[in-house]
């Protein structure tokens, strides 16, 4: 076969390995020059921890520099002290927070959407204990009350708060369920209601800390932003901290 | 939304009113017209027989206290196949939607006066509390007590009171009958 004719061929097509399932939770599978580059970068760091160690031990104690009268250390760590200044003008840093509330808001609306969506067909179907109270004449009645009676259902069926079938109902052609009932088919719906539950339950925790965090985050922008205000002290904000009072002013 | 053979409907207590349970873990009522969503709720079709299907609509409690008080184990509704129904303080609707599909064609009226011009002897009701909105102070069970108080002195007889968690928080339906005074009955 001439070579040209050995080019015109298509040629199979070698594919990267992917990381295997079971091994999903580690992420990308590491190819070599992925390999290489953590190596040279963790050699690295050993290399300037080695170098520092050896300028420590060859220490001369009795060494001296005027920059040593002004550093300090915080807690035990010796700290740098910028003369940077700050980036951001302050009109900036107010705009860049406006922002973040906005998102964290945005991101917490959208959250709560869903969580509806979600709750609008799982509706917990006997996972409460509501209080139920039965109105009867006179002390004798409560006294003879009797649960199984007064629902006319089965003693069993009394704790089944969400659906307690009346004796007739199941005297007569039991609560036929319809549509399919094979065992497969309900233990595979069962694992996908136990799916849906699990991320309504994360979803609402999610919706929650975002709009606690947001309004936070609001709140911190009020008082920053204008109007005399003062701080309560924890006793006049009911025991909680960091509660301002602004004073009433004439808004145009 | 297509139910299939995945979804198993169990008839419950209250005629008309079903729990389906698949992917879903809902209350229903069986659609008055099928293929119709009132407000935008989801519908749950399942084949009884082959080729014959039955549409369900999801009948949520997070909306509706009625639905919350079926949930929690209310004894009589009142509300069955063929009752008249007089629905006050109805709002966007859905409530009702779903009390016309157990009652039929014809038979949820709404109507926005007072319950005692339409009520007879006899006659039951069903009435949702908010405890926040009539006393935010007072403790929910302390004005649950005061408003079924209130209730007696109208000749309305509760009969029974369920809370409604998870689905509301603080409220309670309370079911009961109406009586004129054992003066003019006698």
């Amino acid at each position: 076969m001439s070579a040209s004719l050995k080019n015109a061929v298509k040629r199979k097509t070698h594919k990267e390995r992917a990381q295997p399932t079971a091994r999903r939770k580690f992420g990308l599978l590491e190819k070599k020059k992925d390999y290489l580059l953590r190596a040279k970068d963790f050699h690295k760091k050993e290399d300037a921890i080695r170098v520092l160690r050896g300028k420590a031990e060859a220490r001369n104690p009795d060494e001296f520099y005027f920059a040593m009268e002004k550093a300090r250390t915080k807690d035990g760590v010796h700290v740098v002290s910028t003369s940077e200044p700050n980036r951001y003008s302050q009109e900036e840093l107010r705009l860049m927070k406006t922002q973040d509330v906005g998102y964290l808001t945005l991101k917490a609306q959208a959250e709560a959407k869903k969580v509806e969506r979600l709750r609008s067909s799982l509706h917990m179907i006997g996972m409460a204990k509501p209080r139920h109270t039965v109105f009867v004449d006179g002390e004798e009645e409560a006294a003879a009350f009797d649960p199984a009676a007064y629902f006319d259902t089965h003693p069993d069926l009394v704790g089944r708060a969400f659906n307690r079938p009346r004796t007739e109902q199941l005297a007569n052609p039991p609560p036929v369920a319809e549509g399919d009932t094979l065992a497969g088919v309900a233990a595979r719906s069962e694992r996908r209601r136990a799916t849906a539950y699990k991320e309504l339950l994360q979803r609402q925790a999610r919706g929650e800390k975002l709009s606690a965090l947001a309004a936070r985050m609001a709140y911190a922008k009020e008082v920053a932003g204008k109007g005399r205000k003062r701080k309560l002290t924890p006793a006049e904000a009911g025991g909680q901290k960091g509660v301002f009072k602004w004073k009433a002013e004439r808004k145009r | 939304m297509a139910g299939g053979a995945k979804v198993v409907v169990e008839p419950h207590r209250h005629a008309g009113v079903f729990i389906a349970r698949g992917k879903e873990d809902a209350l229903v009522t069986k659609n008055m017209v099928p293929g119709e969503s009132v407000y935008g709720e989801k519908r749950i079709s399942v084949e009884v027989e082959a080729g014959e299907k039955t549409e369900y609509r999801v009948w949520n409690p997070f909306r509706s206290k009625l639905a919350a008080a079926v949930l929690a184990g209310v004894d009589n509704i009142h509300i069955r196949p063929g009752a008249r129904v007089l629905y006050l303080g109805a709002a966007s609707g859905t409530s009702v939607s779903h009390v016309s599909d157990i009652v039929g064609p014809e038979g949820a009226r709404i109507v926005g006066l007072n319950s005692q011009y339409f009520l007879k002897n006899g006659g039951n009701f069903v009435i949702s509390i908010k405890a926040s909105c009539i006393d935010s102070t007072a403790p929910p069970e302390a004005v649950f007590a005061r408003e079924v108080k209130k209730l007696q002195e109208q000749q309305l007889k509760p009969k029974e009171q369920v809370t409604l968690e998870p689905y509301e928080r603080d409220h309670a339906v309370v079911v009961g009958v109406y009586r004129a005074s054992k003066k003019k009955d006698a």
